[in-house]
């Protein structure tokens, strides 16, 4: 009987270990979307970064281990207006020639309300570091997958337009942000095939 | 009916178009001018948004003005016109008619391809004429802008320099009628 117990000790630690393993994703860069809706002049818009690279580990059964880490290159922003978007780059607002990267980090996941999956972390924009917290949503498909992750930012907590720049009835304080990652598993973990 | 341009003079109706539609034309000229030259700070985005409002407003007065003069008649050119300066003139309210019209839309078309907000007056927004962003078409269209611009200007100074000479070498009434105030019979000094 001693045999079964030593058995299933090492399957469940296996177990235990695997999902740390098994959850690291390889993003799909030109599938994926970093995107931020604001208002100018009342009028929305949408804008995106057009690089960034994220590391992904996630398994929604482990979300002991999860973890992302996101870099963004403030310089690839695109507003599909190049006149706002040299102007969003200059000193008064991104400052990109000073802060030309942002960056992400997870501290924890949690459970929000109905059972969705909240990412708390650290984001660092035009050098200020803030709380922030990721309502995110995973869809896996086999070895493939899905990740939204969406929260509000307020664009003068992190120094985006001060001054005469901080009149919010010109542009919205409220930055909605949409991570849309089209993922795979990392080939070192991807499950066997049965 | 009162409203109406007779045989004797333009009616209220063209002569309220009239001077509205060249205040307006004349405040959108200068602001144009001016704003283009701001720095960059909230004031020059909001000049920039009373422009497009005031320009989309010149272009509603336009079609009105437009619509209400294909009813009417004109008044009768004083008879010691050539036959030439009447061709002349008539050529000329045409071409103004089509520049103040092309004007206003060349700005929405700029305005458009470069993606700009557009809503008149803070109120509504106005749709764009390129479905979005279109940067190969910025420059032509910003060109068209200041050359119909530049065009309406070089057109202007004719017909106010023939209106000042039909007043104050010809001596007859063509100024006078197109004047604010209570309808002048023609013959009147
Ligand atoms: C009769 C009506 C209009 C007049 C007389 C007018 C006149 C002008 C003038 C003089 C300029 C300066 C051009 C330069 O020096 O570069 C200008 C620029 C401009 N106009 Fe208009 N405009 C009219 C209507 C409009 C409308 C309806 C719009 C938009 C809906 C508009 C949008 C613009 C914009 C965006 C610029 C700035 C171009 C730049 O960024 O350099 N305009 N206009």
């Amino acid at each position: 009987m001693r045999w079964i117990f030593v058995l299933s000790g090492v399957a469940l630690a296996y177990g235990m270990a695997m999902p740390a393993v098994a959850a690291t994703w390889q993003v799909d860069a030109a599938h994926s979307t970093l995107e931020f809706t604001n208002s100018y002049q009342d009028v929305r818009y949408t804008g995106q970064f057009k690089r960034f690279t994220a590391k992904i580990d996630y398994d929604p059964a482990d979300l002991a281990h999860a973890k992302f880490d996101v870099g963004v290159d403030i310089t690839s922003l695109d507003t599909q207006n190049s006149e706002r978007d040299h102007a969003a780059l200059g000193a008064n607002f991104f400052d990109a020639a000073k802060f030309p990267r942002a960056h992400f980090v997870t501290t924890a996941f949690h459970k929000g309300a109905g059972g969705t999956v909240v990412a708390d972390g650290t984001l660092t924009l035009r050098g200020i570091s803030k709380p922030v917290e990721l309502q995110v949503r995973f869809a896996p498909h086999g070895d493939d997958a899905t990740l939204d992750v969406t929260t509000q930012l307020k664009r003068l907590d992190f120094g985006i337009g001060s001054g005469q720049w901080a009149d919010t009835s010109l542009i919205g304080d409220r930055v909605t942000v949409h991570g849309h990652l089209v993922m795979t598993r990392a080939a070192s973990t991807q499950a066997p095939s049965h | 009916m009162l409203l109406r341009s007779t045989e004797g003079g333009w009616g209220p109706v063209v002569r309220a178009f009239h001077w509205l539609v060249a205040v307006l034309i004349v405040a959108q000229g200068a602001i144009g001018l001016v704003m283009v030259d701001m720095g960059l700070t909230p004031a020059k985005l909001r000049v920039f948004a009373l422009h497009k409002s005031i320009g989309l407003t010149i272009l509603a007065l336009v079609l009105l003005r437009i619509a209400w003069r294909l009813t009417e008649r004109r008044p009768t050119d004083p008879p010691a016109m050539p036959h030439w300066q009447r061709r002349m003139a008539r050529a000329m309210h045409i071409a103004l008619y089509l520049l103040i019209l092309a004007l206003p839309l060349s700005g929405w078309w700029f305005n458009s391809a470069a993606n700009a907000p557009l809503v008149w007056f803070g109120l509504f927004d106005v749709p764009s004429l390129t479905h979005g962003y279109a940067p190969a078409w910025k420059p032509r269209a910003l060109l068209l802008h200041e050359a119909l611009f530049w065009l309406l200007v070089a057109l202007l100074v004719v017909h106010v320099g023939a209106a000042l000479w039909h007043h104050f070498k010809q001596r007859d009434d063509v100024l006078k009628r197109m004047l604010l105030g209570p309808r002048r019979k023609s013959g009147d000094t």
